[in-house]
């Protein structure tokens, strides 16, 4: 257990490793998103309610994801070590967890410029003491991660991968990102008739069923 | 025909008829609703029945990534044309009760929203296993699909509980939320469409098995 564990951490850093070798892809992801808030704004006439400001922080998050979830497993694919990968005698859990992990280091980074950005741009401001607010983008973080990793990996041996990644992302997704929008929404504007605390616990409880299901049949992927 | 088939279509149509006369005959209008509760017979049991399809779908998917039968694979994907044409009649029907009771077809309500959002995952399902050609790899990975799409349903089915809704809510854990000859007439019109769903599943089932046959057939010829 903990040596697959250990696997799972060395695929994640040579993931990360690589990235650094090609550090415009994460500048690409930042720019993308920059781009959608200024549709966004655009759209909107330029001034955007708190309110939908906020909810948008995980739409462009959304899209954003599609744009860098999609290589994650794909470039294996391309590069061709994916048969390295599925040969090396780790369990494919590890393999999963390792490429989920990676995900997350590559959103938080695009993250922690996006966010006070959108803020600036959209007019509206987190509580920076609130430890709910580190909570929820940790969670969602990890969540899209997770999702986005399957994904990728279900795009493997699609004919056309480009046009179906998107059509894989968005089912998988969308409980987590409408979980989500409500909970940056209450944020801003105060909680509805559902407690922040409720959403928040089957926002955890989605992750961990996300991250279980597919690490459990991830190996049906892996040896395809 | 086989004789356990016509038992089952004369058993539908028996209770098909039935139910035509329930929904339109039989059952009061509602007190607050009026005569658009009929639409409302109309609505429940095929989202009911579309739930039921994914569910399969998902069965499916788990049978088949343990036995490895292609035959199980077809029945999956059978039960998610049959799941997107009732989350359809639902929508619909939906659309057609929501206009009659707040005089508007779509209002964004959870359950609207959420049920749209199901609609749109096992369409891209449906995509998903057209984009993939071998055979094999389509059911292996159309099944982990299968699984991973599962909360589009759990989240259409509890959004009534979650978010603050128009939708009334009829099922509750102490039972059926209405008068007792709604309640039957919900109840006969849930096991016609059910009814409905398995004998559409079985011919889907054999139309899908005799193309895959088909193919089968072309690959060994050329």
């Amino acid at each position: 257990m903990t040596s697959s564990f250990k696997a799972a951490l060395v695929i994640a850093a040579k993931d990360i490793r690589s990235q650094f070798r090609k550090p415009f892809e994460v500048f690409a992801m930042f720019l993308f998103a920059l781009i959608a808030i200024l549709a966004f704004a655009f759209g909107m006439g330029g001034v955007v309610d708190p309110e939908i400001g906020s909810a948008m922080v995980w739409v462009i998050i959304f899209l954003t994801g599609m744009f860098g979830f999609a290589p994650i497993f794909l470039s294996e694919v391309e590069t061709g070590t994916l048969r390295g990968i599925s040969i090396a005698p780790i369990p494919a859990w590890a393999v999963y967890i390792g490429k989920v992990i990676y995900g997350f280091f590559m959103m938080g980074v695009v993250e922690i410029f996006l966010l006070p950005m959108t803020m600036l741009l959209f007019g509206f401001a987190f509580d920076p003491f609130d430890p709910f607010l580190y909570a929820i983008f940790v969670v969602g973080t990890l969540d899209l991660a997770a999702v986005g990793s399957m994904a990728s990996a279900l795009t493997m041996p699609s004919e056309s991968k480009a046009t179906i990644f998107p059509l894989v992302y968005f089912p998988t997704a969308t409980s987590a990102i409408i979980l989500l929008i409500e909970l940056t929404r209450g944020l801003v504007v105060g909680p509805g008739l559902i407690t922040l605390g409720f959403l928040l616990q089957l926002l955890i409880g989605h992750l961990i069923a996300m991250i279980t299901i597919s690490a459990v049949i991830f190996q049906y992927a892996l040896t395809s | 025909m086989r004789p356990h088939r016509i038992v089952l279509y004369l058993i539908t149509a028996i209770i098909g008829v039935l139910y035509i006369y329930m929904t339109w005959i039989y059952a009061p209008p509602e007190a607050t609703l009026g005569e658009s509760i009929r639409i409302f017979f109309q609505h429940v049991a095929p989202a009911l029945t579309a739930y039921t399809a994914f569910g399969v779908t998902l069965i499916c998917g788990i049978l088949y990534l343990w036995r490895q039968d292609i035959r199980i694979d077809v029945l999956g994907g059978a039960s998610i044309k049959l799941g997107l044409l009732f989350t359809t009649i639902t929508l619909l029907t939906g659309m057609q009760w929501a206009d009659a009771t707040w005089g508007v077809p779509w209002n964004w309500d959870p359950r609207e929203t959420t049920t749209l959002i199901l609609w749109i995952a096992y369409a891209c399902l449906w995509v998903y296993r057209a984009s993939v050609n071998d055979r094999e790899v389509k059911a292996q990975f159309g099944s982990i699909f299968s699984i991973v799409a599962f909360p589009a349903v759990v989240l259409s089915y509890l959004s009534i509980h979650i978010w603050n809704t128009l939708h009334p809510i009829v099922i509750t854990p102490t039972g059926l939320q209405m008068g007792i000859e709604h309640g039957l007439t919900m109840m006969v019109s849930m096991i016609t469409i059910l009814l409905l769903y398995v004998i559409l599943l079985e011919l889907t089932y054999r139309v899908d098995s005799s193309e895959e046959m088909l193919l089968e057939y072309r690959m060994t010829r050329s």
